[in-house]
């Protein structure tokens, strides 16, 4: 089974920057998946199953903190990380990103580095 | 930025345009025909769909005369070439873009990162080595210093810097110019730059951005190449003007940080002479109260102890130094309440000055009411052993008397000499416990404020005549 990263932001340049960012993993058969919104990326995590999320916590529709309790609590799925992402500025609010099951955040503007390490890292290449 | 490379491979993964494909080859063959035979296969030959095999045609898939990879079959498969060709190409154009904005991104993150780092910290020469190592990340040169330019001295200090040195005089080479107009530049020939000095000459090529603050130019910030002829961009001045204008807000403020502490060092070991709020007075007033040495109208008080020694004679020394420390405290106190300054301890004597460093009007009379003042402070001391053993004898003078910071570079004392001086301690030798003497000025300037009796005439040592001497009557 090939491995899967998805991509959840509702703004095209963050969703860009990190498909640029992960672009090569690709040749190590690592898919990328992109959604927009929370509701688009619950339907993709089901059926997708990928092994790590980015997840925007401010979005329109579903955001990320719902998303992720979905996933983690309700449908419980196991094999799943999910890293949250937040805006500079706005303050995350930790306690939260624990009680919904998120296993690590980053903040934007995030450091691409840091992105492709733990990416590596998560999926065990 | 690197060559972009486009893998068919990846092209070819994305499930729209896999289907899409599979769709056209199929309608290729016409309805009802069999699926013609194909293999797309990339740059070096490897089969990436279809069918490996022997094939009539081989297409080019191409962006700008690259090859990317080939599509192998009849002749019609040419149509599926150009497809991929001009799907490689959007690929190639979108991953240009998203690079770019990776590069951008990558210099906000170094931004951000640099700005979290230098609010952090206060110390100058930190903080500048910070800004350079970063601008160094963003900008590739074998050289590079941040310069500080101080009006004040006219002096220049180089903050930080790597590789080859450089010069900051205004006005005066390319650095130089840069600094006094204020506006960042390239120079990628620096040997055909007639501002060029001798040592700027060692460079191939220079970028170089202001610090600015308040919009006046405080420094530069410079990375060059010595050794590769490297052509700047003007996208590298822009980082560095970005860097700049983050650097020096922070500079600044590890500048007044500095300077915030020197002033404190100042003032804590002012507070021992003077008034706190004379100290205040000092550091604000730009120079207008110096403690350079001045000849000075002022009044000098001298205080001592009767028979200190023999009376302390029975005491252990830690009690004795804790009994006139006390006892200081509480004179110094009302010092600096009657605008005096203490010049120093001897022993148990203090001498304090009044008019100096800034001026006191009225000096002599509130030389006397700190005189006063003191006598009765020492009755409300709660510890009565020194109620009833420190009886003291004061004498104050007045005139003029050459005072400031005195003494050499190690060790200097804020102090007055003169002739009054030598008056006021004589008449203190001679006033008995609890006496108040002065000489005829300090009389003159106050006797229709305080009641005086006369005390005869002395004589005092380097004076030939004989001195008037009166007692204050409180």
């Amino acid at each position: 089974m090939s491995k899967k990263i998805l991509i959840v932001d509702d703004e095209p340049h963050i969703r860009l920057l990190l498909e640029q960012t992960l672009e090569e993993l690709e040749d190590q058969d690592v898919e990328l998946l992109t959604a927009t919104n929370g509701k688009e990326a619950l339907d993709l995590i089901q059926t997708e199953l990928p092994q790590l999320v980015f997840l925007d916590v401010m979005m329109p529709q579903m955001n990320g903190f719902d998303v992720c309790h979905t996933v983690k609590h309700e449908l419980a799925i196991a094999d799943i990380y999910i890293i949250m992402l937040t805006a500079k500025g706005q303050e995350f609010d930790k306690q939260k990103g624990m009680e919904v099951g998120a296993d690590l955040y980053m903040t934007k503007p995030f450091d691409p580095d840091e992105v492709m390490e733990k990416s590596v890292e998560v999926l065990g290449l | 930025m690197s060559t972009m490379q486009i893998s068919l491979k990846r092209l070819l993964n994305k499930k729209e345009i896999a289907a899409i494909l599979q769709q056209l080859i199929t309608g290729l063959a016409g309805a009802g025909q069999s699926a013609l035979p194909f293999a797309i296969a990339d740059a070096q030959g490897t089969v990436l769909m279809g069918i490996a095999g022997e094939y009539s045609h081989h297409h080019r898939v191409e962006v700008e005369g690259q090859c990317f990879g080939w599509v192998m079959g009849s002749a019609e498969m040419s149509a599926i070439a150009s497809l991929l060709s001009f799907l490689a190409a959007k690929e190639l154009e979108k991953k240009q873009l998203a690079q770019e904005t990776l590069d951008r991104y990558k210099e906000v993150t170094l931004l951000y990162n640099l700005s979290e780092k230098m609010t952090a910290n206060l110390q100058l020469q930190a903080v500048a080595t910070l800004v350079l190592e970063e601008a160094s990340k963003l900008i590739v040169g074998n050289s590079g210093a941040v310069m500080f330019f101080d009006p004040e001295t006219a002096e220049t200090m180089q903050l930080a810097s790597f590789g080859q040195e450089f010069c900051l005089q205004p006005g005066q080479g390319i650095i130089g110019t840069i600094f006094d107009t204020g506006n960042g530049e390239i120079v990628n020939h620096v040997a055909k730059d007639v501002r060029r000095t001798p040592a700027e000459q060692g460079f191939h090529s220079l970028v170089c951005a202001p610090l600015k603050s308040h919009n006046r130019t405080i420094g530069v910030i410079i990375i060059a190449s010595s050794d590769l002829p490297i052509s700047y961009t003007a996208a590298d001045l822009k980082r560095l003007n970005a860097v700049a204008s983050q650097a020096a807000a922070a500079i600044e403020n590890a500048l007044l940080h500095e300077n915030k502490l020197r002033e404190e060092r100042i003032k804590s070991n002012l507070e021992r002479y003077v008034p706190a709020r004379l100290v205040q007075a000092i550091l604000q007033s730009n120079g207008e109260i110096s403690l350079a040495p001045v000849r000075k109208e002022i009044s000098v008080l001298f205080s001592d102890i009767r028979n200190f020694t023999s009376q302390c004679e029975e005491l252990e020394p830690e009690l004795v130094v804790g009994y006139l420390n006390e006892y200081f405290t509480h004179m110094v106190d009302v010092i600096f309440y009657h605008q005096g300054t203490v010049n120093k301890f001897v022993g148990d004597m203090i001498v304090a000055l009044f008019g100096a460093p800034s001026l006191v009007e009225n000096n002599q009379s509130c030389a006397i009411e700190a005189a006063i003042a003191m006598q009765q402070r020492i009755q409300t001391i709660p510890i009565t052993w020194i109620r009833e053993n420190f009886h003291t004898g004061i004498g104050i003078s007045s005139g003029k008397v050459i005072v400031g910071n005195i003494g050499s570079p190690q060790h200097m004392d804020y102090t007055a000499i003169g002739d009054e001086v030598n008056t006021a301690s004589r008449l203190q030798s001679i006033a008995k416990g609890g006496q108040i003497l002065v000489t005829r000025s300090v009389y003159e300037a106050t006797c229709d404020q305080f009641q005086f009796k006369d005390f005869g005439s002395i004589n005092v040592k380097g004076k030939k005549n004989a001195i008037e001497v009166f007692e204050v009557v409180y």
